[in-house]
């Protein structure tokens, strides 16, 4: 423990990039403008609300956003009327986003580690390689990764996908963070070499908490979009028992026959709220990042 | 060694994941297990389990897992696992698709149940046929569907004008909406929907000229002229105002909540009668249904019976003998019957009708009442569609469209659909 | 490792000095090799075949390329649509996102809530409420007709229904839809370093000039990142005109994306053998605008190595 790096350096710097908050006139026009532009940025999540409180003839032919019957029955319908509760969608969905955030950070920063810092031979293939991963529109591997799945025995179970957040298949988040690892200061790691770290140590104690805004944004975005996701969990979840959120939406709509519009929006309505509040509570630690990385050169 | 740790670290994680994964596969048990698989939303699944439930206290041993998506997403669902050759044992099946994958041998040829574990003995011979594809039956009719066209009632009664039904001509139904859109005066709102660019609707308007949409050998039946003679008839139709413009109609998805009779932006919709229900739901007023309109003196009839969709087993189940089983208790037993009453199309057996008659609500009566009004009405089946056919309809919107909007004129229009649908054939 | 007898030729040391390395990429390693190569080389091998999902594929030999290249008018549309929605979305939706990011790293009230909210239509991702959504802004009754006859009298057309715009409404879908690269910005602004525009103060340069000077520079790893993969998700776009076309591409083909292609052509008309072969194309496309960027990158991206 001799290589005691202090990363914990400058203690809250104004979160600011240039010269402090603006003041005065300069505040009251930004506010303005970001108002306006919030409001656009709201207008979904309005119209969803409203439409989650019509009744279910309104939804379509009346495209005011006023309501002129409240009725929150939708909520109680939606979260129940399936044959498991929405409960247990919330906890399916929790449990694959969770354990892939968990496998996104630990593969893809080890990989990006290698990547930045290490000299090894093949490096720039392997990283053609990994870009090249990115490329390949989804829907033509789905088939082959399916019958791969299938002789593992992993379909109909939360595997196809979990395991592959754990083998660092998202490319996405490796490039992201090879770019922000080439960002931080290599005197930082060579001084620790100096001291005789190896590079699993300046890989634990340097690079990682340098990282945290990246990281924190690999988590949010890993949450975010695993939640979102239907195209696999639709392709490897069969029993209904183990749908998550979206898939447990998708259940309430059959466009060819009656389908529960009021439910499928009141559901969509809740099925944000998880993610938002995530939002709201990461995006501070990406904001807090700057505490530890302020002190570059 | 921190390394080895984190190795270690990272294998107990996806070993962890790995047990968590097969906590979630069904446990093992002696029971025979089948899989279900259907689309459609939560008062079908309502059903389903329930009839899966009874099927299984009437057959201990033999357990039903229910698997249930939208429309949208079961096609890509079905077509992976039938490349993954792990299809459910009992498949729900749509007209379209059927000879699609029962020419590709994904279905199990159930002719050989027939009058043992399968008693079609209700059925008429029109109903069974409709499962055949190349003489082999691979579908089991789960309910009689037709075309139909269903009008908003108060808008053509507050007019002062007569909801449309099947006596029209085509002509006269133009201008029955064209009469509507005037007297409604009401901005963005017309007689019709712009039906132009539905292949259900032109393949009734060929069969009245005594054609089919394709023929015995899986070429185009109809010629370019019919063909033009549709596109200018909507676009009459767009002229006179007696239907949605292009901008309104191509909102449509040819689904029930973007129909312009669901927006309000039109007061008669042309759809299947088992599609009542849902339209009824979305829409504040009260819905009439009716056949389309005629070919007029002389023509040959257009609509005819289909199913509204089929149970069939996959070729590669393990348990044919069960899942027909399943099968034969809901379209048979009296509890089956009952358990899905008329949610999926009025009952082809006769004795399974008038089982659920007492239950029937309105909207369900209704439907029974069309089909029994228009079974004497309709023409025979025609030939099974040919490969690419899906393609093709999705032609016609892009073509009516086309039209619509003023890149073309019918006349070419009809040509050109009939050279493209002609090419996609031959590609098959 | 020490404990290895030392090798003694130039191999053996390269070999030696890139065990670490892989030590770190092995899990990536492994997923590669046992859950990516596969299936890319059997989407490789199916474009060379007639495959139908079902039935046993058999060998066309190029058959499916030289369709799309010489037979396949559709291919061509596709790729018109495509590329504009590449050459429009990407750069509106970058400069958008930077400048919000810019905007929301300085240090005014309510900086979270703003954050959250900007951040919230990309939440929304490939919700069924979208394409309802999107009809209501700009159907011919929606609300952008409504605010426009309202401020200029002007009525306008049906946007998301005519074939001339319909595909602009998509790219205002994606530049809406801003909230992951202003994120991604967000956490470039924030690693640099504070000292150096202290320093930059100190010595008189205006907040014009800091940014010139200071902030896209150092930015540049995180905006040559964000056009790299807002560029290749672009190609691949495929939700945006599945969810509000609802699978058509219509109205007359305008949103008919490449991917939207492929994807009827594997799943609905069950051809999956030539859309192999588009997807193959479509990489091969790809790979060189991503290449090119690597190579303009030596150019314009400041790295600190």
């Amino acid at each position: 423990m001799t290589t005691e790096i202090s990363v914990a350096a400058p203690a809250a710097a104004p979160p600011s990039v240039f010269a402090g908050p603006p003041k005065g006139i300069k505040a009251i026009l930004l506010h303005a403008i970001l108002f306006v532009a919030s409001l656009a940025m709201l207008y979904p999540l309005i119209w969803m609300f409203v439409s989650s409180l019509r009744p279910e003839e309104e939804i379509f032919s009346n495209p005011s956003i006023i309501p002129n019957h409240i009725d929150f029955s939708s909520y109680w319908r939606g979260w129940t009327g399936l044959r498991f509760s929405f409960g247990t969608f919330f906890w399916n969905s929790l449990v694959i986003s969770v354990l892939s955030v968990i496998g996104n950070m630990m593969s893809c920063s080890l990989a990006a580690y290698a990547f930045t810092r290490l000299k090894f031979a093949g490096r720039d293939f392997w990283f053609a390689l990994m870009l090249g991963t990115l490329m390949m529109p989804q829907h033509v591997v789905l088939i082959p990764q399916y019958v791969l799945f299938l002789n593992l025995g992993w379909v109909d179970t939360i595997a196809p996908l979990v395991v592959p957040k754990f083998l660092a298949v998202d490319a996405f988040f490796i490039f992201l963070m090879v770019q922000f690892f080439r960002g931080i200061p290599k005197e930082l790691d060579e001084a620790a070499a100096m001291d005789g770290c190896g590079p699993w140590r300046i890989y634990w104690r340097i690079m990682l908490p340098l990282s945290m805004p990246v990281l924190a944004t690999t988590a949010i975005f890993t949450f975010i979009w695993t939640w979102d996701e239907f195209f696999a969990p639709l392709v490897y979840l069969n029993d209904m028992g183990s749908y998550t959120v979206q898939l447990g939406l998708r259940a309430f709509v059959d466009s060819t026959g009656k389908s529960d519009w009021g439910a499928l929006f009141a559901m969509s309505v809740v099925t944000l709220v998880p993610v938002l509040v995530l939002f709201v509570l990461f995006q501070r630690l990406l904001i807090e990042g700057i505490a530890t990385t302020g002190m570059k050169r | 060694m921190t390394h080895a740790m984190d190795r270690r670290r990272l294998m107990t994680g996806t070993a962890a994941v790995l047990g968590l994964g097969w906590l979630s596969l069904p446990a093992l048990a002696q029971e025979k297990r089948l899989r279900m698989f259907w689309w459609g939303s939560k008062e079908r699944a309502d059903r389903t389990f329930k009839g899966n439930k009874l099927y299984s206290a009437k057959n201990p041993g033999v357990k039903i897992d229910g698997e249930t998506i939208g429309w949208s997403d079961y096609w890509p669902r079905m077509a992976t696992q039938a490349a993954g050759r792990n299809l459910a044992d009992v498949i729900q099946m749509d007209y379209r698709y059927i000879f699609e994958y029962a020419r590709r041998g994904a279905l199990l040829d159930l002719n050989p149940y027939v009058g043992k574990a399968l008693d079609l003995s209700g059925f008429d011979k029109n109903s069974i046929d409709c499962g055949k594809v190349d003489g082999k039956l691979y579908g089991i009719n789960l309910g009689n569907n037709s075309t139909a066209m269903l009008a908003n009632i108060s808008a053509f009664e507050g007019a002062g004008l007569k909801v449309p039904t099947g006596d029209l001509t085509w002509d006269e139904y133009g201008k029955l909406c064209a009469e509507l859109t005037k007297a409604a005066k009401k901005d963005g709102f017309y007689g019709s929907m712009d039906s132009g660019g539905l292949e259900p609707s032109f393949e009734v308007f060929v069969r009245q000229r005594g054609k089919n949409l394709y023929s015995e050998d899986g070429k185009a039946g109809f010629s370019a002229e019919d063909a033009s003679d549709w596109f200018a008839y909507w676009d009459g139709l767009r002229q006179s105002k007696a239907c949605v413009p292009a901008d309104v109609q191509a909102l449509d998805k040819q689904n029930i909540e973007t129909n312009p009779l669901t927006l309000g932006k039109a007061a008669v919709a042309f759809a299947h009668s088992n599609q009542l229900v849902g339209y009824q739901a979305v829409n504040p007023n009260k819905l009439s249904i009716g056949m389309y309109p005629s070919g007029g003196a002389g023509a040959k009839p257009g609509q005819y019976l289909k199913p509204s969709m089929f149970f069939s087993v996959a070729g590669t189940s393990k348990n044919p003998e069960d899942a027909v089983k399943v099968i034969n208790f809901v379209i048979n037993d009296p509890e089956g019957v009952k358990a899905y009453g008329v949610e999926r199309g009025v009952p082809p057996s006769s004795k399974s009708r008038d089982l659920i008659a007492a239950d029937l609500d309105a909207l369900g009566k209704a439907q029974v009442d069309y089909i029994a009004s228009v079974t004497s009405k309709v023409g025979p089946l025609p030939p099974p569609p040919p490969k690419g056919a899906g393609e093709i309809a999705f032609l016609l919107r892009r073509t009516n469209e086309e039209v619509g909007f003023g890149r073309i004129k019918p006349a070419e229009a009809g040509k050109k659909f009939l050279t493209e649908a002609s090419s996609i054939l031959s590609r098959g | 490792m020490a404990s290895i007898a030392q090798p003694s030729s130039g191999l053996g040391q390269t070999v030696r000095k890139s065990l670490p390395a892989y030590g770190f990429l092995s899990p990536w390693l492994i997923g590669l090799f046992c859950l990516t190569a596969g299936p890319v080389l059997a989407s490789l091998y199916l474009s060379f075949t007639n495959f139908d999902l079902i039935q046993t594929p058999r060998w066309v030999g190029t058959a499916n390329y030289e369709r799309i290249f010489t037979n396949d008018p559709k291919f061509i549309a596709a790729m018109k649509v495509t590329f504009t929605y590449v050459l429009l979305s990407v750069p509106f939706k970058l400069a958008f996102a930077l400048m919000l990011a810019m905007a929301l790293n300085r240090g005014i009230q309510g900086l979270s809530i703003y954050r959250a909210i900007f951040y919230l239509p990309s939440l929304l991702g490939a919700s069924v409420a979208i394409a309802v959504l999107w009809r209501q802004v700009f159907a011919g009754d929606g609300l952008l007709n409504a605010v426009l006859k309202w401020a200029f009298g002007y009525q306008g057309p049906s946007w998301i229904s005519n074939p001339d715009y319909a595909l602009y409404t998509l790219v205002s879908l994606s530049i809406w839809q801003f909230g992951s690269p202003m994120i991604i910005f967000l956490a470039g602004l924030r690693q640099i370093p504070q000292d150096m525009y202290e320093a930059a103060s100190l010595d008189g340069a205006g907040p014009m000039r800091q940014m010139f000077k200071i902030t896209l520079p150092l930015l540049t790893p995180v905006i040559f990142f964000n056009g790299v993969i807002q560029t290749i998700e672009a190609f691949k776009a495929f939700t945006p005109a599945f969810i509000v076309s609802e699978g058509t591409g219509g109205p007359v083909d305008s949103t008919m994306f490449y991917t939207l292609y492929l994807y009827l052509e594997g799943f609905a008309y069950l051809r999956m053998g030539y859309a192999s072969a588009l997807a193959w194309v479509l990489v091969v496309i790809i790979a060189f605008f991503t290449a090119f960027s690597f190579l303009s990158a030596k150019y314009w991206v400041h790295y600190d190595d």
